[in-house]
C-alpha cells in the first residue's frame, strides 16, 4: 500500500464514477440543461483517465506529456460545446417557451 | 497519511458524492451546484497528479466558464423549483440499468487490470513542456482546434440570435 495519492486506481475509480453518472445523468434528465450536464461529467472522467495514465507513464522517452494535451484538447471542445449548447437552448427557449426535449419533436418525420 | 494522500482523498470522496447528486437531484439548480463540486474535485485531483497547468485551465474555464453558462441556462428552466428532474420512475428503470452495467464493468477492469506503470508518478511543472507540445508535434491539431473554436463561436451566434426574416411582425424573443 503505498498511499491514496500514489495508487493509480483511486483515479481510474472516480473517473469511471463519473462516466457511469454522467451516463445517467444524460439519460434520464427531463431537461437540456440536465443532459448537458451529463456530458460535461462523462468528459471530465475521461479526461481524468488521460491525466492519471500519462502521470503513471511508464515509459517517458519523448515528451511524456501527451495526455495532458489530450486532456486539455478535451477542456477547449467543451469550452466550444458549452458555447453552441447555449445557443441552441436560447433559439429554443426563443421559440417554444420551454427547454424541455420532450416538446423538441419538430424534426420527427 | 501524508497531505496530499488526505487531499487525494477528500477529492475522490467529493467528487463521487456531487456527482451522485448531479444523477439523482430532482432539482437542476441543486444539481448545477453539486456539478461546480465535481469539477473542483477534478481540478484538485489534476493538481495531485502534478498536472499544474491543466489544474488552472480547469478551474477557469471550466469552474469559471461552462458552470456560469450552465447556471444561465438554467434560469430558463421554468420548473427549476418543481420537483420532476428525473421524469418518473417508468423511464428511469432502463437507464438506470445501463448505467449501472457500464459502471460495474468499468469498476471491475480498473481493479482487475494490472497496467504497465510506474509506482510514484512524477510531479514537475509542466507549463513549458505542454507550451513546447503544443507548438511542435501537435502544431497542426492546435491550429486544428483554433479553427473548430472559431466555427463553433460564429455557429453559435448564428443560431441564438433572432431571425427578423421569418417573421413580418416583431420578434418572439421578447
Amino acid at each position: 500500500m503505498s498511499g491514496l495519492a500514489n495508487n493509480l486506481n483511486v483515479y481510474l475509480s472516480l473517473a469511471a464514477i463519473f462516466f457511469g453518472l454522467g451516463l445517467l445523468t444524460a439519460l434520464t434528465r427531463k431537461n437540456s440543461i440536465g443532459i448537458f450536464m451529463g456530458v460535461e461529467l462523462m468528459l471530465n472522467g475521461a479526461g481524468l483517465n488521460f491525466v492519471a495514465f500519462n502521470a503513471f507513464l511508464k515509459d517517458r522517452s519523448d515528451g511524456w506529456l501527451h495526455g495532458q494535451v489530450f486532456s486539455l484538447f478535451i477542456i477547449i471542445l467543451a469550452a466550444i460545446e458549452a458555447a453552441v449548447a447555449l445557443a441552441i437552448v436560447l433559439r429554443f427557449f426563443g421559440s417554444k417557451q420551454t427547454i424541455d426535449p420532450d416538446v423538441a419533436v419538430g424534426l420527427r418525420g | 497519511m501524508t497531505f496530499v494522500d488526505f487531499f487525494v482523498g477528500f477529492c475522490f470522496l467529493l467528487g463521487a458524492l456531487s456527482a451522485v447528486v448531479v444523477a439523482f437531484h430532482p432539482n437542476i439548480l441543486y444539481a448545477a451546484v453539486a456539478l461546480v463540486f465535481s469539477l473542483l474535485s477534478v481540478a484538485g485531483l489534476y493538481g495531485a497528479l502534478g498536472a499544474d497547468f491543466l489544474a488552472a485551465a480547469q478551474l477557469i474555464i471550466y469552474v469559471g466558464g461552462i458552470i456560469v453558462v450552465i447556471l444561465f441556462a438554467v434560469m430558463m428552466s421554468e420548473d427549476v423549483y418543481k420537483n420532476r428532474g428525473v421524469g418518473g420512475w417508468k423511464g428511469f428503470f432502463a437507464p438506470f440499468i445501463i448505467s449501472v452495467a457500464v459502471l460495474w464493468a468499468l469498476l471491475k477492469l480498473v481493479n482487475q487490470a494490472n497496467w504497465p506503470r510506474i509506482d510514484v508518478p512524477v510531479r514537475e511543472h509542466t507549463v513549458e513542456a505542454i507550451g513546447r507540445a503544443l507548438v511542435g508535434p501537435y502544431a497542426l491539431v492546435f491550429q486544428y482546434v483554433a479553427i473548430v473554436l472559431l466555427a463553433g463561436l460564429i455557429g453559435a451566434v448564428v443560431i441564438a440570435r433572432p431571425h427578423y426574416h421569418e417573421k413580418s411582425s416583431g420578434s418572439n424573443l421578447e
